[in-house]
């Protein structure tokens, strides 16, 4: 299953994406469950509470499959993170994209066993 | 050119603007500089203090004399705040390239603020400035957390460290004044407006440590940060917006310089960072046809706008025209060629007050 992560925002306000395969038993097991607990109610953006002071830091979107989230930076834990960190890593493995291709790696990256593309 | 004195009774011109003009020596300003030493010889201690503490604290200026006084600290590659103290006021450099750029940076933002425009530190207070460097690991950001500056040391592909960039330290600190002053909304336009005030002083800061004019600046924010590996000058171009960089990786600079370009996303608090561009560009037209040192001029004059209370929280791009604009008749007279400059540059860019 595909998983695609968006971050924008960040003192240079620059939209990076980088993606990466899971396969679909580490998707249901890990990721859809973290997302869909994300989304869930108390944990959007519009229930945040007291405006948050902060500037110029992070956002990511993460897509698992249909299943999409928004988490600030400082909302970041450690799963997260790690996904991001293998997303990223899956980025620099590849060979850089060529001239046109704005937004960055995007193409799907060999990080366990693709069973199925959504 | 015809400069007269605001038409509003002495109590409300700050204590801060009669000294200055109290000082001025140009005979241009003589009925100015007599009236403002009258008004200050009527401003008894205890009237000027009963209207401080009523005005709100977050728009107060500073009457009080500032002091600067930096805490640089070191979080050591971890997302931990504060970090190590490493570096206090006065205390001697560091060796360390990231600490004792941003001990400078905040020297030079400060004063800024402290010798051209009055205000004691960020909150107009005397308030602490304190700085973390090296958080987190291979981290390519700056940013505000509401208390303190944070830089990253870039993950060496395409940012490096990101104190190398006074105007990204300035750009930080002046989140800082703006959440003590007009508290704008990170949001839409009110969100750009607050994104372009931290690129105006940030830049600001800049020119006026390098002894820059208008003329002789490179309107860049954050020049200096990429690495050699990446195809751009800078974040940003207040000169001529989405044109800083034009990358394989990072993509096109997406700031528009206009309002026929604004961007409507989602992303980025709403584009916070990329339709800045749009009064950026407004403040480099105004500040580049008046000429000499913008922070004289258009930089007193966006100050002006921030401190005189007509900029609400969620101020969009034609009512922080018009709070600019009517700075500019204020200071230096409403037929002055600073007030048309500033009517001329929000034209320019398609905000119509």
């Amino acid at each position: 299953m595909r998983i695609e992560i968006t971050r924008s925002g960040g003192v240079g306000g620059m939209t990076r994406t980088w993606s990466l395969e899971v396969s679909r038993a580490e998707a249901e097991e890990r990721w859809l469950p973290l997302a869909e607990a994300e989304a869930g109610p108390g944990k959007g953006m519009q229930d945040a509470g007291p405006p948050d002071p902060a500037r110029d830091r992070f956002t990511y979107r993460i897509t698992v499959g249909y299943t999409e989230v928004s988490v600030p930076e400082s909302r970041l834990g450690e799963p997260w993170r790690e996904l991001i960190e293998r997303a990223r890593e899956a980025g620099r493995a590849r060979p850089a994209p060529g001239p046109g291709e704005g937004s960055g790696p995007t193409t799907a990256a060999g990080d366990g066993t693709p069973e199925e593309l959504l | 050119m015809s400069h007269t004195l605001p038409r509003t009774p002495c109590s409300i011109v700050p204590p801060h603007l009669l000294m200055r003009l109290a000082a001025r020596q140009d005979a241009r300003f003589a009925v100015a500089a007599d009236a403002a030493r009258r008004a200050l010889r009527e401003l008894d201690p205890l009237r000027q203090a009963r209207e401080e503490s009523l005005r709100a604290p977050v728009r107060r200026p500073s009457a009080v004399v500032g002091t600067l006084t930096r805490r640089i600290h070191d979080a050591g590659g971890r997302e931990v705040l504060p970090g190590a103290l490493v570096r206090g006021e006065g205390g001697a450099a560091t060796g360390d390239p990231s600490a004792d750029e941003a001990y400078d940076g905040l020297g030079s933002t400060y004063r800024l603020f402290s010798e051209e425009y009055g205000r004691s530190s960020i909150d107009g207070a005397g308030m602490d400035l304190a700085a973390t460097v090296h958080y987190g690991t291979a981290y390519d950001n700056a940013f505000w957390d509401g208390e303190r500056m944070v830089f990253g040391d870039g993950d060496g592909e395409i940012f490096g460290r990101f104190t190398a960039s006074l105007t990204v330290i300035g750009h930080e600190l002046t989140h800082g004044v703006t959440q003590y002053s007009t508290n704008l909304e990170y949001q839409g336009q009110s969100g750009a407006l607050n994104e372009s005030l931290s690129d105006v002083f940030g830049v600001l800061v800049e020119q006026r440590a390098l002894g820059q004019d208008a003329a002789a600046a490179s309107w860049l924010v954050g020049a200096g940060l990429f690495t050699a590996a990446v195809q751009g000058v800078a974040l940003r171009s207040l000169a001529a917006p989405g044109t800083a960089y034009d990358d394989d990786v990072l993509g096109r600079d997406p700031q528009p310089a206009t309002m026929a370009d604004y961007v409507e996303t989602a992303s980025d608090n709403g584009g916070v960072h990329i339709n800045s561009g749009i009064p950026n560009h407004a403040f480099y037209l105004a500040a580049t046809a008046l000429g000499g040192r913008a922070w004289e001029g258009a930089g007193r004059i966006w100050y002006d706008a921030v401190l005189g209370g007509s900029i609400p929280t969620d101020c969009d791009f034609p009512t922080f025209a018009a709070a600019t604009t009517a700075a500019a008749g204020a200071r230096f007279g409403a037929t002055g060629r600073e007030a048309g400059a500033v009517a001329d540059a929000w034209s320019a860019v398609g905000v119509l007050p």
